[in-house]
């Protein structure tokens, strides 16, 4: 019989973030239709909104041509910022409860912010590579150049960031509370975020029931701040601080949340559902 | 250093109005061989949940090598393996990109000559590179069995490691189990349904009905205190009684 060798261990964070980092890496290589989430929806969005850009630059020929076509192009962009950081934290946690794998985990002495944090890093590769997807499109197809935002970007980005991870902790947590049926939501949350967040339009034209919520989020400041730019009015760092307060202070409730929906789990037993 | 690897006391959990676990006491001393036994519904899994910090009691502490949960869980948990035979190994893995990433779990760096001793043990080295859903459920088995042994714990949880397996496979998980505890000193808590299974690995058997501990002993001393031949009697008695 085999004697096994001696296990040198360490309580290390940045081998379990690593171990579950590369655990995704392996979900997307080897799922070709994971691919679809990363490059090909965004690119067919890009595809989607560039056409109607041309089609108003080309139709108007004005100054609000011209303001629509950036709208439209720095919208779909920086709205993958969101896109990609939500979908691939959710599904992320999702692709755990598809394989039964979370008694596994639980059972390890592994940190639920290691797991999160593990996630996450694959997470912003898969960023790099489906936002770098969408703005080689927009620049090779319609001219556009997301990096003409200049400086500005980088804060911008990183709100956007911080929500999309926000939303889907938020996800998270209702899958931790609900089971399956809340799965959904991964994809379909997205769908009431992005026309509250005027990622397309100022604010003032969404009805006027919604103006206030779309107020309270962080995103809706950052597109306010990427459309300031464009127009040439220089870079409105105040509109920029909201965001970043309004980004904390929900990173903060959503940690909350799913610590809560954590203990809950644990307290109803909810694992027997993945086993 | 604690004599006991495991220690729960006064274990409580109700579901939706059901007592599922009604004030379990569990001991499980270093090295030692234990099975916690008793028919479907009877609070086996609970228990087990909750001694591995995946289920919070309602009521009752569990301390592992004196940690107690679920405050210091992540020290309690680098000493523990757990394994379930009907739990599906991590999907889109090869055998040996699995195995090294719960051993990076628990805080192995080098896992490789260790992957390689475990896949021997078994007699799986051959399936190092197959991905988990190309496995048979043995062989799942197996590999589950080398995951939580790898990083040499003190004490091994299995829920139902031979449950489905053909008797050549489950002989071979029993006898790699039982010179796995030998040769490592690990203490093994096991859950089965094969009474004849748990007479040749357990030296303590504890029998669980309607969420109580109703006996505990070695196998023998249990089937005289119900006035059976053996585990298996004992076993249908209670199954009898908790209908």
């Amino acid at each position: 019989m085999t004697a096994i060798p001696h296990a040198e261990r360490r309580d290390s964070s940045v081998l379990r973030i690593k171990a579950i980092a590369r655990r995704h890496w392996f979900v997307m290589v080897r799922s070709p239709h994971r691919l679809f989430d990363v490059t090909i929806w965004p690119l067919v969005d890009v595809l989607l909104f560039g056409s109607i850009a041309t089609f108003f630059l080309r139709a108007e020929g004005t100054d609000v041509g011209r303001a629509a076509f950036g709208y439209l192009l720095a919208g779909i962009l920086l709205w993958h910022v969101v896109y990609q950081s939500q979908i691939s934290l959710s599904t992320g946690f999702l692709e755990e409860t598809w394989s039964r794998n979370l008694l596994n985990l639980m059972v390890t002495p592994m940190r639920e912010w290691e797991y999160i944090a593990g996630v996450v890093v694959l997470g912003l590769l898969k960023l790099v590579l489906g936002v770098g997807a969408v703005a080689l499109l927009a620049l090779l197809a319609f001219a556009f150049d997301v990096t003409d935002l200049g400086l500005t970007l980088v804060p911008i980005a990183a709100v956007l960031l911080m929500t999309g991870w926000v939303i889907a902790l938020f996800v998270i947590g209702l899958v931790l509370r609900f089971g399956a049926g809340a799965e959904a939501l991964a994809w379909g949350i997205l769908f009431v975020v992005m026309p509250l967040s005027g990622v397309f339009y100022p604010v003032d034209a969404l009805p006027g029931l919604l103006q206030p919520i779309a107020r309270l989020l962080p995103t809706t400041h950052a597109f306010i701040a990427a459309r300031s730019v464009l127009d040439g009015g220089g870079v409105p760092w105040g509109r920029l601080g909201v965001a970043a307060v309004a980004a904390v202070v929900l990173a903060m409730l959503a940690v909350a949340w799913v610590a809560a929906m954590l203990r809950l789990f644990r307290t109803r037993g909810y694992v027997t559902r993945y086993s | 250093m604690p004599s006991d690897v495991l220690v729960a006391n006064g274990l409580r959990k109700r579901f939706r109005g059901v007592q599922a676990v009604d004030g379990i006491d569990l001991r499980v001393g270093a090295g030692e061989r234990v099975g916690l036994l008793g028919p479907n519904g009877a609070g086996k899994t609970t228990t087990l949940l909750m001694l591995l910090g995946v289920i919070t009691p309602d009521e009752g502490s569990v301390t592992i090598l004196g940690n107690v949960l679920p405050k210091q869980r992540t020290k309690a948990m680098m000493d523990v393996g757990f394994a379930a035979g009907y739990l599906p190994l991590t999907e889109r893995l090869r055998v040996h990109e699995f195995l090294r990433m719960y051993a990076e779990i628990y805080g192995i760096a080098a896992p490789d000559p260790l992957i390689e001793a475990g896949l021997d043990r078994f007699r799986i080295a051959h399936l190092a590179d197959r991905l988990g859903t190309e496995l048979s459920s043995g062989q799942r088995t197996l590999v589950g069995i080398v995951k939580a042994t790898l990083h040499r714990p003190r004490l091994l949880v299995l829920d139902e490691p031979t449950n489905a397996l053909d008797p050549d496979v489950a002989s071979r998980v029993r006898t790699g189990l039982l010179d796995l505890c030998r040769d490592e000193g690990i203490a093994l808590l096991v859950t089965s349904h094969n009474m004849i299974e748990v007479e040749r690995v357990c030296e303590r058997v504890v029998f669980v009905s309607r969420g109580r501990v109703v006996a505990n002993g070695s196998p023998a001393d249990v089937a005289t205190q119900f006035e059976r031949d053996d585990l298996e009697g004992v076993f249908l008695h209670l199954a009898e009684d908790h209908e």
